[in-house]
């Protein structure tokens, strides 16, 4: 499980128990210990309310760091902040509080942060600019790193008009100073340059960085590129790959070829699939390593799939956070923005070695493996013919899993396949180098057997790819729903036509007049149709 | 990026080509599926004048179910909550495949010129819109000076 806590749960409870409601808001006002009854009153109640916040981010903190539940129920201290911070003053507290408390060394701190601001009520223009106005004053922040990770989060969730205003001059160079000097820590580097990226969604943003980043002697974002391949110092290797993909996605620079067009795929014969990936992971042009920067639980699967035999690929763990890395099948769905991924359905299962579970049909099993560090190599063996599947941690192997096999499954095909919680990065090795840790049993290797074509593997940046989909065109006798097959099939009794059998097939109602479907009827090809594959 | 269904393309290129009255939807740079809204307030409403921000993605089963919608800019309406989540039937149960951004975009409009505080979401808004509505109209007309004109 990602950490989305199905934010549509929350709409059945959140505003029909009024005694509940009274309960909560009791609960947070009532003096913690009652201990003072003296002095400035005023003064007293902001800082209960503020030990009150840190109190509950720490709590909520706890809570999605132990989440093995397929599905939790939010958080009761999720609840108790949604009401703090529906005032002005309550959701600056949570700001303040979440630079304060989260600590730095907490491997899923910076992914709670954007979950906890995502999750509270909308923040107005004053509120987000007395954050900006937090950088102005000259009062020391405790951790910057947070504060970084906050400005990234309002920025994406704010885009428009209140992004604009919290990209103060300030804002800015306090942003540009983090990525180009020397001084600065190396997480708040991150970070800044996660938040610039965010900015730059907004285009009033985009071309105003864009402008002060071209006025450096040397471009900042072309400094930091270089260290894409980083192996010894994880954070710097993500600030690279952040760096690298800005400069591809967002801050173009003339005669800076693209980095699809100077990577070297010829050896590489399996790559992370750009068409079976959920709408935000990074993927680098080599087709082997992702990267989360949304608040969504994102999942991908490679391009080749296995049915018998044995078989076993690496990864590199690059940061310590939560992601789900193992095996799924073409029919798992990535439900990206609830929070399900890969190990969440019958139709897949993954080691997650920040909190140390095998999930497989969203339940999870605790694992006897260490929990996973930046360097940190995790393999997954899986044999089709045994129906096993073993994970190992740096060469330390798990025990044998066959719960996610059944009968049928196996002819299906697995995929060497992942999800990744915000701010997670790794990278497959399918067989192109030498893997680390070779499980003692024979195997396979995909990169040996599996072949990919030129042009399977380029991956295009965003814009690119999206200006080339956009070129497609359509027929008048496709199906109204998906406009991908012909239109072939009549609904009975209500005899609404102009859907394929494809769509038909998810259908209970008609989708024009809603009435139950008793059968439907294949209509009989009109003659006219020789454009059929006009358009594929 | 999954590979983008062509529905998709086809909604977006009618969204930019023929676009509707006092709604526009731009899709991200850089996903297909997440598109930037602005609605603007109907006239004869307490939100005229307001321009709001939505988000609207569309799932990967999109159009099999509905569209995700939240305001971004906060709204004082009985339908819609503090998170900017909006109660409406299309959206949820009453889904049909046969229905479109466009459409659920000027339902969402037609929601505010006819707020329904028999069927809330902000329980305290629909409250006072059912005991004091003329109240309840000044806190909208208010929150839409407040929150969604154009200086903000």
């Amino acid at each position: 499980m990602g950490v989305c806590l199905c934010k549509d749960k929350v709409e059945d409870n959140n505003f029909s128990n009024e005694d509940e409601d009274t309960d909560r808001y009791t609960y947070m006002v009532r003096p913690n210990g009652g201990q003072n009854g003296n002095g400035n009153s005023c003064n007293n109640n902001n800082q209960r309310l503020s030990d009150r916040v840190d109190q509950l981010v720490k709590e909520t903190l706890d809570v999605i760091a132990s989440i093995v539940d397929d599905e939790p129920e939010t958080p009761n201290s999720m609840l108790l902040l949604h009401d703090i911070t529906d005032s002005i003053k309550g959701w600056l507290c949570l700001v303040k509080s979440l630079i304060r408390v989260v600590p730095l060394d907490h491997p899923l701190g910076a992914s709670v942060i954007g979950l906890l601001l995502d999750d509270s009520p909308l923040p107005s223009k004053e509120s987000v600019i007395e954050v900006a106005e937090m950088i102005e004053s000259n009062t020391t922040i405790p951790c910057e790193r947070n504060l970084c990770v906050i400005l990234g989060c309002l920025a994406e969730k704010l885009l428009g008009p209140c992004s604009i205003a919290i990209l103060t001059e300030t804002t800015l160079a306090y942003l540009l100073k983090n990525i180009s000097s020397n001084e600065v820590a190396k997480d708040v580097k991150l970070f800044s340059l996660i938040a610039i990226e965010k900015f730059a969604q907004t285009a009033e943003n985009k071309s105003l960085i864009k402008k002060k980043l071209a006025s450096y002697p040397e471009h900042p974002l072309l400094t930091l590129e270089k260290y894409v391949n980083e192996t010894e110092d994880y954070t710097m290797r993500q600030i690279g790959f952040c760096a690298k993909w800005s400069l591809d996605n967002y801050f173009l620079i003339e005669n800076r070829k693209y980095s699809y067009q100077t990577v070297n795929v010829d050896g590489i014969n399996v790559m992370l699939n750009t068409k079976d990936v959920s709408e935000y992971l990074k993927i680098s042009e080599d087709g082997l390593e992702a990267r989360c920067d949304s608040y969504s639980f994102e999942s991908v699967r490679s391009t080749f799939s296995v049915k018998s035999g044995a078989w076993y690929y690496e990864c590199l763990i690059i940061t310590s956070g939560v992601m789900q890395i193992g095996w799924a099948q073409k029919e798992s769905h990535f439900l990206s923005s609830d929070g399900y991924g890969i190990g969440d359905d019958a139709y897949s299962v993954s080691f997650d070695g920040c909190r140390k579970l095998i999930w497989y049909n969203a339940k999870s099993t605790a694992i006897n493996l260490p929990q996973w560090k930046p360097g940190s190599i995790c393999g997954c063996y899986i044999d089709l013919d045994a129906k096993e599947v073993i994970f190992s941690l740096d060469g330390k192997e798990s025990f044998v899993f066959k719960d996610c096999f059944t009968d049928k499954n196996v002819d299906l095909g697995f995929f060497p396949a992942a999800s990744y919680m915000s701010f997670q990065q790794c990278r497959f090795n399918f067989g192109a180098e030498p893997f680390k840790f070779p499980p003692n049993r024979p195997f396979n290797n995909f990169n040996e057997v599996a072949v990919l074509k030129p042009q399977d593997k380029i991956i295009l940046p965003r814009h690119l790819y999206l200006e080339e989909l956009r070129k497609l065109s359509v027929t008048d006798d496709s199906c109204s729903l998906c406009f991908d097959s012909l239109a072939t099939i009549r609904l009975k009794p209500c005899g609404h036509k102009g859907f394929c059998s494809n769509c038909t097939t998810m259908l209970s109602n008609c989708p024009i007049c809603r009435a139950d479907i008793a059968h439907t009827e294949e209509m009989i090809q009109e003659t006219t149709n020789t454009n059929q594959n006009a358009s594929s | 990026m999954a590979a983008l269904p062509r529905r998709i393309i086809k909604e977006t290129q009618r969204l930019m080509q023929e676009p509707v009255p006092g709604i526009s939807a731009v899709p991200d740079e850089s996903n297909a599926r997440y598109f930037h809204v602005i609605v603007t307030g109907p006239e004869d409403s307490p939100f005229e004048g307001g321009l709001f921000k939505l988000e609207l993605f569309l799932p990967e089963d999109y159009p099999m179910s509905a569209p995700k919608v939240r305001f971004i800019t906060k709204i004082y309406h009985p339908n819609i909550d503090r998170l900017g989540r909006i109660c409406l039937d299309i959206l949820k149960d009453k889904w049909s495949p046969a229905l479109q951004i466009r459409t659920v975009l000027l339902s969402i409009q037609a929601l505010l010129s006819a707020p329904n505080p028999d069927d809330p979401l902000a329980n305290d808004v629909a409250e006072l819109w059912k005991v004091n509505e003329a109240e309840a109209i000044r806190n909208a007309k208010e929150w839409t000076q407040r929150y969604a004109m154009e200086d903000n």
